[in-house]
């Protein structure tokens, strides 16, 4: 019983900044409070869940989000794992090498999202510049939505692909190395072993970046925030920043509670499936591996 | 990748990894330092050479842009501080209700411990940008708005998950034969946990401190919407209202100044503090 | 008879030191924290240990002010006493119920000494909520060098600056603000009038987005980058980046706020004494329209110093504090007496056009759902110029988007 007593403030906190606001939601979601009501809040019988289902723009910005997420976090494992390979044998300087590569994942995000604005500027920036003088043509990078959102999803490439390089790493280093040595004698080329072991070996690594970048990117806010704005053509507008202006901005929180809300269910549900998958996976990989 | 594994069959194999991993790190070195170098440049150019960087001018490096961000008001400098006294309030909070309950969850039978662990892994994947508007209406109900000491409240909050399963790790490595025979010596827990737990956990409470400080320096929405006191913005919210307050045509030399002044804390700061972040980092990936 | 001195002037003295001067805080943008420096500093002076005025400097950009000044307000505990607001903010603040009413301290006569476009957009539901500082309207520049007169419809513009651009003289023909902001809406307002139709009235509730001047004003915006005579780039640029593309004599025709006449003229400009302005282009039969962009001072619900709050407001509006901002600042005044000061024409003969474009402004829309009509706006119109939509299915688009926000806030008629 005292052992509980030391959980409890702890616990306390996380339900009142977690639980709570998730509660307020909920009851606001079925409440009109807008600066059309003065901002208090009425009863409006589901109104603001009748408009979130049929609200376009908020379907377009879950898509875009999930554009974001998926295509930013895939490059990162992608790149990480390949970096994290490269940094996996003894290296002089390695110290040095890990600090530089995490320079930029503990930048505030705001800090280098005024960077980029200025390094994708047209027609100043560096990248135009390169463009203009190598291709005869502006990019217009951040003007044009179809490559706006690159640029959004290259920022966050930028700062987060050390930071999960060095987390696969730490899970190459605890697979045995006897594991590689016993195929080799087999006659594996490296690439079966990569694919037979280090992967199967690295999944539960995997997992976890995979989950933990996809919810954080779902929530991509400061960085599409300071860079874009969402513009242009509100094709990088996120599903937090879209929250975010309506309540600060249109002064609709009956409405912004249910974006929060229903996101969160969607989220929720998203990251049950990628569980059940990557259980799945995992367990299958582990009987592959017991034969 | 493929094709380096390939090659790995012939002899001369540990050379040609070398040198592929010396271009690795030397591209992986441009990608992360290249657009902060960038930066810097950018932050000693005159206005009229970042339009015409190509022309011949009389004057092209300047400090102007860091004579203004120095000299704004209030100056860039306060915000630094501001992050700073943030941050560590924050740190220290967070650590005082994560150290016991840490323990206690170290003590705990299988089943609740996982429970509760689930329940931190929980919080911890949720994307907490979504809390902005509950937790505004909190810091308006209780009068927390325009208080860095206020802002440790959601910050400990939000740095919980991550410190209690970290620190939890560390109690569950100590031999529990140790807490015993403090016991038979006539500790009480307090001493135990002064004289006996706390130094050998205490490399774990380092990577946690400083792994919750950098989360509260950077963090932006609720900073966002918790102050709106230009003295008391923190680095990130200032950075970002930089963004709007320049009438220059070009004012992306005071912005690079600002990123690049805004950019020493944190470099000197994972410099010095590299071997605790990659063990906290990691550990809470192997273990996590 | 000495000690009584003493006595009298401790005693006095000690009521000074008792008696605290008012603390008077008022939020700007930071241009106009800077400009009022100099105003703020004499006011202080005046009324030495009565009322002390502190103006807080806040961000640049309009959307960013606005999010900072609600977040103060929604974090409660009114952090200032005043707050200087743009036109569009007006019904919003006053329906939240974060304004107090101006009407017992302003007279009808000083309400009718306002400049004819300076009066709009100060009251809501009948009651003075904002006094304004400076009258901003929507102009459009031209180079002096390039042509004699300056065009008057959208097809002259057009026209004169082909021709420029296929001699050679200027890269450009046009720059305007196209990024997915406020300053888009800006520039619609100002075409979609000049082509006869109407945005949107909120007082009959009308839509005029997917009416043909409506379509009209969004093929012309899209044409002009189509054929080349705006830049592509335009659909990422705001005021500061149409100016530098203005300023370094990139460009014929610029759409820009009278302030842009005081950076023109500075020495680093190449078109210094080139230029000239006058108002935005219409369709034959049809008035121009510039967009009023106003900015006034309004006093907050639960400042302390209501009264000492409206006395730095007189201050800083005065007769000679516009003269000073507008021939420091070029501060578009906001007082009839002004425009008709021969000295200050003289002098600044610029002001006479922009006392004649004064007499076309135009208010955008005036609902509290201001900032989502406008949002809706310049995201269609946004798609369109970057080619993600046809103006017609845009404009289409705009007006559907419209009527759902209105019908969801409730507040269609």
């Amino acid at each position: 019983m005292p052992l509980l007593i030391l959980l409890l403030p702890s616990l306390i906190l996380l339900i009142a900044v977690f639980a709570l606001p998730l509660f307020r939601y909920g009851w606001l979601s079925f409440h009109a409070d807008s600066v059309m009501t003065g901002l208090v809040a009425i009863p409006n019988q589901g109104a603001n869940w009748q408009r979130f289902i049929h609200d376009a723009r908020y379907w377009q910005d879950l898509i875009q989000t999930l554009r974001f997420a998926f295509v930013s976090v895939t490059a990162e494992i992608v790149l990480g794992l390949i970096i994290a390979l490269i940094l996996n044998q003894p290296l002089r300087m390695r110290a040095l090498i890990r600090s530089s590569s995490l320079i930029p994942w503990a930048l505030p995000t705001t800090v280098m999202a005024l960077g980029w604005r200025w390094i994708f500027n047209t027609p100043y920036g560096p990248i135009d510049r390169l463009m203009q003088s190598g291709l005869g043509q502006s990019l217009n990078a951040l003007g044009e939505p179809s490559i706006a959102w690159i640029t959004t999803v290259y920022a966050d490439i930028w700062k987060t692909t050390p930071f999960v390089a060095l987390i696969l790493l730490a899970g190459l280093q605890t697979i045995p190395s006897d594991l590689y040595e016993a195929a080799k004698l087999e006659g594996a080329s490296s690439w079966i072993c990569l694919r037979r072991i280090t992967i199967p070996l690295l999944l539960p690594y995997l997992g976890l970046a995979l989950m933990f970048r996809l919810a954080q990117a779902f929530g991509v806010f400061d960085l599409v925030q300071v860079m874009t704005g969402g513009g242009p053509a509100s094709s990088t507008e996120s599903i937090a920043l879209y929250a975010y202006w309506n309540a600060l901005r249109f002064l609709d929180f009956g409405y912004s509670a249910t974006i929060m809300i229903g996101s969160f269910l969607f989220l929720s549900s998203l990251i049950l499936i990628a569980w059940l998958v990557i259980t799945v996976a995992r367990n299958r990989a582990a009987g592959v591996y017991a034969k | 990748m493929a094709r380096d594994h390939g090659g790995a069959k012939s002899g001369c194999r540990s050379l040609r990894k070398m040198k592929a991993a010396r271009f690795m790190i030397i591209a992986l070195l441009i990608w992360s330092l290249g657009p902060l170098a960038w930066q810097l440049y950018t932050s000693f150019c005159t206005d009229q050479a970042l339009v015409t960087p190509f022309a011949s001018l009389d004057q092209r490096w300047t400090l102007v842009h860091y004579q203004s961000v120095l000299n704004s008001n209030p100056p860039f400098i306060r915000y630094l501080f501001n992050s700073l006294f943030a941050g560590v309030v924050s740190t220290v909070l967070t650590l005082l209700l994560a150290i016991p309950a840490s323990y206690s969850l170290s003590k705990l039978g299988k089943r609740s411990a996982l429970f509760f662990k689930c329940l931190l892994i929980g919080c911890a994947l949720f994307p907490y940008v979504l809390l902005f508007l509950a937790l505004l209406e909190i810091a308006r109900y209780l009068q927390l708005g325009n208080s860095l000491i206020a802002l440790a409240i959601p910050y400990a909050a939000l740095s919980q998950p991550l410190a209690v399963l970290l620190l939890t790790n560390a109690f569950s490595d100590l031999p529990p034969e140790l807490e015993d025979a403090a016991r038979v010596e006539g500790l009480s827990v307090l001493q135990r946990f002064r004289w006996v737990l706390l130094p050998l956990i205490s490399p774990a409470i380092a990577s946690t401190a400083i792994l919750v400080f950098l989360f509260s320096w950077n963090e932006y929405p609720i900073a966002l919407t918790w102050i709106s006191d230009s003295d008391q913005l923190t680095l990130p919210v200032a950075m970002a209202r930089i963004a709007g307050s320049s009438i220059h045509s070009v004012p992306y030399g005071p912005y690079a100044a600002a990123t690049v002044i805004g950019s020493i804390p944190l470099i000197i700061l994972v410099m010095v503090f590299q071997k605790p972040i990659v063990s906290g980092l990691t550990t809470g990936a192997i273990k996590g | 008879m000495v000690s009584i001195v003493i006595i009298a002037s401790s005693l006095f003295g000690l009521s000074v030191v008792a008696r605290q001067p008012d603390h008077v805080s008022i939020l700007m943008p930071a241009p106009f924290a800077d400009s009022t420096a100099e105003l703020v500093k004499s006011f202080n002076q005046q009324n030495r240990g009565r009322i002390h005025l502190n103006v807080i400097k806040g961000p640049l950009e309009t959307e960013a002010i606005s999010d900072l000044a609600i977040s103060s307000l929604l974090l409660g505990d009114t952090p200032f006493d005043g707050l200087l607001m743009d036109v569009t903010w007006v019904p919003k603040y006053a329906k939240a119920g974060w304004l107090e009413s101006l009407d017992n301290y302003f007279s009808n006569n000083e309400v009718s000494a306002l400049a004819s476009g300076a009066s709009e957009g100060n009251h809501y539901q009948g009651s003075l909520l904002r006094w304004p500082l400076t009258a901003d309207i929507g102009l459009l520049y031209w180079r002096t060098d390039l042509m004699d007169q300056p065009p008057r419809t959208p097809q002259e513009l057009e026209s004169i600056s082909q021709k420029l651009q296929s001699s050679g003289r200027v890269p450009y023909g046009y720059v305007w603000q196209g990024r997915q902001y406020e300053g888009l809406s800006c520039v619609f307002l100002e075409v979609i009038d000049g082509f006869g139709g109407d945005w949107f009235s909120a007082e009959s509730g009308q839509i005029g987005l997917d009416k043909p001047a409506g379509l009209a004003a969004a093929q012309w915006l899209d044409g002009l980058i189509q054929r080349g005579v705006s830049p592509r780039a335009v659909t990422n640029f705001n005021e500061s980046e149409a100016l530098q593309s203005f300023k370094s004599g990139q460009a014929a025709f610029m759409r820009n706020w009278p302030y842009a006449w005081a950076e023109l003229q500075k020495n680093d400009s190449q078109v210094k004494d080139k230029i000239a302005i006058t108002t935005m282009v219409a369709q034959t039969g049809h008035q121009p329209a510039a967009t009023l962009g106003s900015w006034g001072l309004s006093l907050l619900k639960g400042s302390a110093h209501p009264e000492s709050t409206v006395e730095a407001f007189k201050f800083l509006t005065s007769e000679e504090s516009q003269r000073y901002l507008y021939s420091q600042y070029g501060y578009t005044p906001t007082q009839k007496a002004i425009f008709n000061d021969q000295d200050l024409l003289k002098k600044h003969p610029s002001l006479q056009s922009i006392g004649e474009a004064l007499a076309y402004a135009r208010s955008r829309p005036e609902t509290p759902v201001y900032a989502q009509v406008s949002d809706v706006l310049q995201r269609k119109l946004s798609g369109t110029l970057t080619g993600m939509t046809s103006p017609t299915a845009g404009m289409q688009q705009a007006e559907q988007s419209t009527t759902q926000v209105l019908e969801a806030a409730g507040a269609a008629p």
